[in-house]
């Protein structure tokens, strides 16, 4: 897709639809869906309902940004769901035991870049798969985390802790996070050096290198800036609600991975954009939200997700295969 | 590819299994004994089943992560066709089976029809398959099994528990197809270079279709073991299973990148995960600290092989 | 052809999904229930042998040193860290006692089974247990009691026959009148109302969400039951489900009941959030110490739990007592330390006693 989007002689248009091809069809679909579930039910539309749908869901669109860039160049992290749930309980510890409220933001965030800094030297020099490296550290930490914390949940957060609840200028916070960083990092993918070392290391490697490209520093740089997104997310899922669990919360890796490739980010390296995984993670939010809303019976909720996942799948191969 | 390189890692993992086996059993008394290791058979069985598929899937460069959806889909099917349809067991048995199988060759019809990667096709059915058991069943276990069908689950012939006979034969078969088959080279062929398969007249995507059908199958056959051994179906069946079916065939050598990999590097990751969870509980670790241990053990054991093969290669 | 098969097998799953019968609320189980009577007159015991299982040839373990393992349904959730500190308690009162809790970390029957089959070969005296499903853990605890393991249930049962005893929290149909009544008369007799589980092949919340439809259908029958929504056992997730219905329903919807010790507390922050305090009414089971801020604020106004610490107190000393020989099939009481006398009921099973309803006043004493 961005190969398309460079190559000349097309029109601007053409050039723009085929290379956002998957986010326009994602975003087709967030419309679709809040026109035919607001015609059922208007509560759906109304504004509590909207800010409860983006802000509960902003941390899975923050975390699939830097996943989205982890499969752009090529690997993938099944671990990521383990780190954030590692990263909620060192926050809730550090701001329960007195520290300052800023230390216990930013040093579970520093703690996540340097842990996937680690995964990205293991992949990059040891050449060793990234998805048996994260599988190992997806097990490293679940099992860590329980044996720290026994399952000890943590309550009585302070109040200037809970950075999700904060609403400037009517707007929860988790959705002013999730938009300037999509934008930040869509702008970064597109204009900087690094951003675009990440596409030519997915796509190829060697001909990256061949370009004057490190590859390793490469992919340690995106698993550190992919930690520094987890890390966000991780802050972001703790000050939500005003316990933290302190376990691994459920599936969360499946959700954030299936939003990166729905929004159509290549499982095989080299394209795809970070605006169409937080769109993704928008639509699979407005999905679970709307199902409840037209009456799906619980039962069959999950069928119906699945379904919807791969109609999406199956129109975006469609129209690849017509344009190509 | 010559014999040596395909076996260095297997013959790792084999040492490390051996320095295993002797350091559990050292641990604990009860590990090295018949009963023990026997009743480990009946438990990895499941797993095992479904990695021997695996190992196929991903040495043609693929991935299955629906299997574990398959397995709860056909444990209720199996459950509904026999108790609320009213089939006699062994055709709702014979029934189930082939919903299974159907939906591996479903999984296989999208990827290589529509050519959808397939960590995206079998995440949409892993959803999709896990949404009907549970849309089927209402969530509502089925129970009340005769006798006769525990058989598959808890019954033995010549003292080895039935399902270990299973994993034995199908390890067998999936040796020989794998190893020493046409079919087992187009499988290598085609996880190598996929485009060159193809234009070496290999039939790439019926030979795909096969694999992910018979991924399916394994499913299912576990499907019928599993609710055998625990003696009722429900909806949440399996659910993980593909992780720890990946992870056995990743620790078994098998690339993920696919074209390499063999059924003994899959036997041998699979047993030493078995006698890790085992024999460390055995001798007193909990289950959170024998999580942490096969992490270390999967990367560890890559890493080696990784620098091994960096040593000889220059 | 391809086309037919799908079709058919298609249509095969989804005829025989509907040949399931339906019942009343989502989320219950489809056996039969036995509501209490809506004045809360007790009803007749009724008299049950012994219908427990009986361990083959257990060595003699009067007042010696035992091993006991606790395998509940999962690790790492507050409340199955209670009951586990009430084993422990126990054990150390005993003194005689050597206990350790260990589990899989998600409700997952077959990890479960692979716990309980390792203990069971490293040779443990006793066995407690949480059933994550009771048919599918039956057959290992049965080859427990062939070993000659003693074996008691706790939290969740399993069938009664593989095991020796099963300590009794509270019974269903009184958990389902303390939620129900609690409900009526925080958010009226007409009230609508929705319900937030963990999910539906949770055996003990499926048992009482049917419980639950049955007593309000017999004693409420105003109630009107508007939806039954599945979050795991997961906190953002059933934040969002609660959340998802106070926005669907609007002012339709004057409570929730959360069936689990997660959702309680994630269904009290949504309402909260939503300041629907005072509008909407959250009822549910809860361990105090997660709802003390919200009772506190008076946004909850009661919560129902058994206590667990004495949930896993009771079971080690019942154990205990199992191995001494002194609980013998047909007792009709058991002495449990500081518990005093339990009763015993429905042939094998121990009553803790009643549920408890923790208001404003009182969930200050609580810490668990």
């Amino acid at each position: 897709m961005s190969v398309a989007a460079l190559s000349p002689g097309r029109t601007n248009l053409h050039r723009f639809l085929s290379g956002y091809g998957q986010e326009i069809v994602v975003a087709l679909s967030i419309v679709a869906l809040f026109v035919v579930v607001g015609a059922v039910n208007q509560r759906f539309l109304s504004d509590t309902n909207i800010n409860s749908i983006f802000a509960g869901n902003a941390y899975i669109a923050i975390a699939a940004i830097g996943m989205s860039m982890v499969i752009i160049a090529g690997h993938i992290d099944v671990s990521v769901g383990a780190l954030i749930g590692v990263i909620a309980t060192i926050a809730g510890t550090l701001a329960v035991s007195g520290y300052p409220i800023w230390v216990a933001w930013l040093v579970p965030i520093l703690f996540a870049i340097a842990v996937n800094a680690g995964v990205g030297a293991l992949v990059a020099y040891t050449r060793i798969p990234s998805i048996v490296v994260t599988l190992g550290m997806l097990s490293i930490l679940k099992g860590g985390l329980i044996s720290a914390t026994a399952g000890e949940w943590i309550s009585n957060l302070p109040p200037e802790f809970m950075i999700a609840q904060m609403r400037p200028f009517g707007i929860p916070s988790a959705v002013w996070f999730m938009v300037a960083l999509t934008i930040i990092a869509s702008l970064f993918l597109r204009y900087t050096d690094f951003g675009r070392s990440i596409y030519a290391v997915g796509g190829n490697m060697e001909a990256a290198r061949a370009a004057g490209i490190n590859p390793e520093r490469t992919v340690i740089g995106v698993f550190a800036l992919h930690g520094l997104f987890a890390g966000i997310a991780g802050i972001l899922f703790a000050t939500q609600l005003q316990v933290i669990q302190s376990t691994v919360p459920p599936n969360l890796e499946l959700t954030i991975i299936t939003a990166s490739v729905i929004g159509g980010v290549s499982i095989l390296g080299g394209t795809g954009t970070v605006i169409g995984s937080t769109l993704a993670a928008i639509l699979f939010a407005c999905i679970g939200s709307a199902l409840i809303f037209l009456n799906v019976s619980a039962y069959w909720l999950r069928a119906v997700l699945g379904l919807m996942i791969l109609a999406t799948v199956l129109a975006d191969m469609v129209r690849r295969r017509r344009d190509t | 590819m010559t014999a040596a390189k395909v076996f260095r890692h297997e013959t790792i993992l084999a040492v490390l299994t051996v320095i295993a086996m002797i350091v559990l059993a050292s641990l604990s008394d009860k590990f090295f004994t018949v009963d023990n290791l026997l009743n480990q058979g009946r438990l990895m069985a499941e797993v095992g089943l479904i990695s021997l598929a695996m190992t196929f899937v991903i040495v043609t460069g693929g991935i299955d992560l629906s299997v574990g959806s398959i397995l709860g889909l056909t444990a209720i099917l199996l459950g509904v066709f026999w108790k609320n349809v009213g089939l006699p067991l062994p055709a709702a048995m014979f029934l189930a089976l082939a919903c299974g199988t159907f939906a591996g060759w479903v999984n296989g019809f999208i990827i290589t029809r529509f050519s959808v990667p397939p960590l995206i096709a079998t995440l949409a059915t892993l959803a999709l398959y896990r949404g009907l058991a549970e849309g089927i069943s209402e969530a509502r276990s089925v129970r009340g099994y005769p006798e006769w069908f525990f058989f598959f689950g808890q019954g033995e012939v010549l003292g080895v528990p039935f399902q270990l006979w299973v994993l034995g034969i199908a390890t067998a078969i999936a040796a020989v197809i794998l190893g020493l088959t046409p079919f087992g080279r187009a499988t290598y062929a085609i996880g190598a270079n996929e485009v060159a398969a193809r234009f070496s007249g290999i039939r790439v995507n019926a030979t795909k279709l096969w694999i992910y059908t018979a991924s399916g199958f394994c499913a299912a056959l576990a499907a019928v073991i599993f609710v055998s051994r625990v003696t009722t179906t429900r909806s949440d069946m399996g659910t993980g299973l593909e992780l720890d079916a990946i992870t056995a065939v990743v620790l078994g050598g098998t690339s993920i990148f696919g074209g390499r990999g063999t059924i003994i590097g899959t036997a041998l990751g699979l047993i030493l995960i078995q006698a890790l969870k085992n024999g460390l509980a055995l001798s007193g670790v909990k289950g959170d600290g024998t999580i942490v241990v096969i992490g270390l053990v999967l990367i560890g054991a890559i890493l080696v092989g990784a620098l091994f093969d960096r040593n000889r290669g220059g | 052809m391809k086309k037919l098969t799908l079709a058919a097998i298609l249509g095969l799953g989804l005829m025989s999904g509907s040949a399931l019968a339906a019942s009343a609320w989502t989320g219950g189980d489809d056996l039969p229930t036995n509501p209490l009577a809506c004045d809360g007159t007790p009803a007749a015991a009724v008299a049950k042998p012994f219908d427990g299982g009986v361990p083959t040839n257990p060595p003699d373990r009067k007042g010696k040193k035992i091993t006991v393992v606790d395998v509940p349904k999962l690790i790492g959730i507050g409340y199955f860290n209670a009951t586990s500190k009430g084993i422990a308690d126990a054990a150390a009162e005993l003194g005689n006692v050597d206990a350790k809790t260990d589990g899989p970390t998600k409700a997952n029957i077959d990890e479960q089974i692979t716990f309980l089959d390792n203990y069971i070969t490293s040779g443990v005296d006793g066995i407690l247990f949480a059933a994550n499903d009771p048919v599918a853990i039956a057959p290992v605890l049965k080859k427990a009691l062939e070993k000659g393991i003693n074996v008691v249930g706790y939290d969740a049962n399993s069938t009664p026959d593989a095991r020796q005893w099963f300590v009794n929290q509270a019974q269903f149909n009184g958990i389902a009148k303390a939620l129900v009544d609690n409900m009526a008369k925080e958010a009226g007799e007409d009230a609508g109302v929705a319900i937030v589980t963990s999910t539906f092949t949770t055996p003990n919340q499926a048992r009482w969400i049917a419980e639950m439809a049955t007593y309000a259908a017999q004693c409420h029958p105003k109630m009107k039951w508007l939806e039954t929504v599945e979050a795991q056992e997961d906190n953002n997730l059933s934040f969002n489900q609660a959340t998802t219905l106070i926005n669907k329903y609007g002012d339709d919807l004057k409570g929730i009941f959360g069936m689990t010790s997660v959702a309680t507390p994630a269904s009290a922050e949504a309402v909260t959030q939503a300041s629907k305090c005072g509008k909407i009414s959250v009822v549910g089971l809860a361990t105090p110490n997660a709802m003390k801020p919200y009772v506190e604020k008076e946004c909850v106004k009661s919560v129902v739990l058994w206590n667990p610490v004495d949930l896993g107190y009771a079971a080690m000393m019942v154990l205990r007592s199992v191995a001494d020989g002194t609980l013998q099939p047909g007792a009709t009481s058991v002495k449990a330390g500081k518990l005093g006398d339990l009763q015993v009921i429905n042939g094998s099973e121990i009553l803790l006693g009643s549920p408890y309803t923790f208001t404003k006043e009182n969930i200050g004493q609580f810490d668990f």
